[in-house]
């Protein structure tokens, strides 16, 4: 009870403190005195805001723990019988909690930048506070009318409705910080972009500072990706990595943009060039973040994920969205004269700058296909009343056919010198890998049923890059961040070829005691038993595989049946080793004594993990360097 | 409610029995086939992924149109006949999704338009 006011009244106090800030650093601005100092009644209010935001979050976590049902984001999202750290961690498991934790970032980003910005100019630390803080009040206003998690409920309900049971699962504790971490993360990049615009404070310095904001959203991004990946994997049932489904897609596209700013932001920390175009990727990084939440929290797709819609609030964050878009766009054609450089030198062809060009190139270009391929159905909808699906397929056709050249580039463009490099004589290792690439790749085409040169030609391309970057990750420590993360993005593709060519997977319908043959092994049904859990009844089945050689695996898949709210799910039983993993799970049959029972063995399905934290470490280590 | 007609229909003429096994090689090719197909009354999951009564009565449906001796091309017409282009997830190249195609290749032939103006070979 007490809780919700302090939650709810710190909230407001952080509102008035946000519009404050707001006008105090233009009005600062404005004045713009000489002295380098900041106010310090900027630091003093920027820590009150952080702390009566935290103050609310801590609120809402003990209503949350206390199961206080006067609250009503409690009730809708809780129960006395959940655990304790699904109680915790609903929290944010809600369109309003999960909005507060937004806002908690976006202020403690803000108080971040404003204690380590010391070495920029006092005028373009005001901006970027005044563009941070129009995005914090922004996100208080659509807290505070639109999505208060402090609403007060009388009567007093005695019993919540319960949290989604398939939200109740430790990945899935940690994924939406982490990706909002991500997220907001851009908001600095995108403010402070904006403020540089205006001051023109381009120099080598502000590009450093500006880098480790883009490696941290960076390595939050692409980290959040990861556990929504596995969770989606061993929670949602289908032994799939990724689906192409909008919300999945809507992550990846911030990623797509900010990852070809992580690559520009060198060329202009070296050659203080393409200042515009970094601009417009900070710009188009955060509009993306933002829509990412618009369009999950709005409804309009029709996606799994979808828990909490509300045509109110996309409209609402839809304004918003417009609103900052226009502003950016304006200050950029507005000030874009000032960096306008009547002498911008040229990119000589082979060279390290131009090797990044086009990796932002084909960045770019992956980037229209996935939004593209989202938002595509919704405006034939509108427009036609026609529906369409579009799925992996799509994505595949577009995709593929460019990885090849893609990942080519990728195997030489990192060593090249900066602004101009020579083309030497070819080297005899290269042509000794490229040959073991040809070789491996026909191997495998060989092996394969399906026959299909594209793949062939991609795993040919995988390898090559993987072969090559590995050789200089062992050769040298320079540059171990940039060598790293680029192994790792070569064992990303080849375990995701690998592991789409050599899955199996069977799927069939059976009751206790049957038994069918699926590659050589039999697979039998042996029996179910009953288990009370917490919250949830559950069954389990025991299975028994039997190979050639007659050693036996045993599999014990599981259904949930969830008291609060009353939802069934099935938890697979996956054996995870090297090569492969296997990846067991049934599902229930309404009126029948059949389940359906699904096998699938997945080849190198460990390995797209590693491999992605492989590039996340590259980042990581990236980033360590670069504050040392 | 079309579909509701629909599935009905089929739950009639599939003799209210979602439980039959398939065949080995007509498993393979119903599986390669549901994971095409969007599962209508679901949120976003394939019929292969799917364990709803729809799911399962549509991969009734295929196996027994393979038993037919159908293709898979007449297959997914079949169903696109009956539900629309909603349920196939491979959109086919028409009027309606020139952009779509289109959009991603031109923004990528105009791109490099952009750099190869920018970048200097001699």
């Amino acid at each position: 009870m007490i809780f919700n006011h302090i939650g709810y009244y710190s909230l407001v106090f952080g509102f008035f403190i946000s519009l404050y800030l707001l006008f105090f650093s233009m009005f600062l601005y404005l004045k713009g005195k000489l002295n380098n100092q900041l106010n310090l009644n900027i630091y003093y209010f920027s820590s009150l805001q952080l702390f009566l935001v935290i103050l609310s979050f801590i609120s809402l976590i003990i209503s949350f723990i206390l199961s206080d049902f006067s609250n009503e984001t409690v009730y809708y999202n809780s129960h006395t019988t959940k655990p304790l750290f699904y109680k915790i961690a609903g929290t944010w498991g809600n369109h309003e909690g999960s909005l507060l934790l937004w806002l908690l970032v976006l202020t403690l980003f803000i108080f971040i930048f404003i204690l380590k910005s010391n070495n920029q100019p006092k005028l373009y630390r005001l901006l970027s506070i005044f563009f941070q803080q129009i995005i914090i009040t922004g996100f208080f206003l659509f807290l505070l009318i639109t999505s208060n998690p402090f609403n007060y409920l009388f009567p007093i309900p005695i019993e919540g409705l319960g949290l989604n049971p398939i939200l109740q699962d430790p990945a899935l504790v940690i994924h939406p910080p982490i990706l909002y971490l991500g997220y907001v993360g851009s908001s600095i990049i995108f403010s402070s972009s904006l403020a540089a615009l205006i001051e023109n404070n381009f120099s080598k310095i502000w590009a450093k500072h500006i880098k480790n904001w883009v490696f941290v959203s960076w390595i939050f991004l692409t980290l959040g990706i990861l556990l929504g990946s596995i969770w989606a994997y061993y929670e949602l049932g289908w032994g799939g990595f990724w689906f192409w489904d909008p919300v999945e897609n809507v992550s990846l596209m911030p990623w797509f943009s900010l990852t070809a700013l992580l690559h520009t932001i060198s060329v202009l920390e070296k050659r203080q060039l393409l200042k515009s175009w970094t601009i417009i990727l900070s710009i188009s990084t955060f509009s993306l973040s933002m829509s990412g939440t618009f369009l999950v929290r709005s409804g309009i797709l029709n996606s799994v994920h979808t828990f909490a819609n509300d045509p109110e609030r996309g409209v609402f964050i839809l304004t918003f969205l417009f609103i900052l878009i226009f502003l950016a766009v304006f200050i950029f054609f507005f000030f874009s004269k000032n960096i306008v450089n009547l002498n911008e030198k040229n990119f000589y062809w082979l060279s390290k700058d131009s090797s990044i060009i086009i990796n932002n190139w084909f960045m770019m270009y992956f980037l229209s296909v996935v939004l593209i391929g989202t938002i595509y159905p919704i405006f034939l909808e509108v427009i036609t009343s026609d529906k369409i699906s579009i799925g992996p397929p799509f994505f595949n056709k577009l995709i593929v056919p460019f990885l090849i050249p893609f990942l080519l580039i990728m195997s030489f463009g990192p060593k090249l010198k900066w602004i101009k490099d020579r083309f030497n004589k070819l080297e005899l290792d290269k042509i000794f890998f490229f040959v073991i690439s040809i070789l491996i790749s026909v191997l495998i085409y060989e092996k394969l049923g399906q026959k299909n040169l594209l793949i062939t030609i991609l795993i040919f391309a995988s390898i090559y890059l993987f072969l090559i970057s590995l050789i200089e990750l062992i050769k040298s420590r320079n540059n171990l961040s940039q060598k790293l993360s680029h192994f790792g993005f070569s064992l990303l593709i080849l375990s995701i070829l690998f592991n789409g060519l050599f899955s199996k997977e069977f799927s069939s319908n059976m009751k206790i005691g049957d038994q069918i043959e699926f590659d050589n092994k039999l697979i039998k049904f042996k029996n179910v038993e009953s288990k009370k859990g917490s919250n949830y009844n559950s069954i389990i089945a025991s299975f028994v595989i039997e190979d050639e050689n007659k050693r036996i695996s045993k599999f014990f898949p599981e259904i949930r049946i969830y008291n609060q709210p009353n939802i069934m799910t099935s938890e697979a039983d996956i054996k995870t080793s090297i090569f492969q993993d296997k990846f067991f799970v049934i599902n229930f049959l309404k009126n029948e004594n059949y389940f359906n029972v699904r096998y699938q063995v997945k080849s190198f399905m460990i390995w797209i993990w590693i491999s992605t934290l492989l590039i996340v470490l590259g980042g990581l280590i990236g980033l360590v360097r670069k504050i040392k | 409610m079309k579909i509701i007609k629909y599935f009905l229909l089929l739950l009639i003429i599939l003799n209210f029995s979602l439980t039959k096994a398939f065949s080995n090689e007509n498993r393979i090719l119903v599986d390669k086939i549901s994971k095409n197909l969007r599962c209508l009354i679901c949120q976003g999951q394939s019929v292969y992924d799917s364990q709803s009564e729809f799911a399962l009565s549509i991969k009734l449906l295929i196996n027994e149109k393979l038993e037919k001796g159908n293709t898979e091309k007449e297959i997914y017409d079949f169903l696109k006949n009956q539900y629309g282009d909603w349920i196939v997830y491979d959109p086919k190249f028409d009027k309606k999704t020139l952009l779509l195609w289109g959009i991603p290749l031109i923004l990528f032939i105009f791109g490099g338009i952009l750099i190869f103006r920018k970048v200097f070979i001699y």
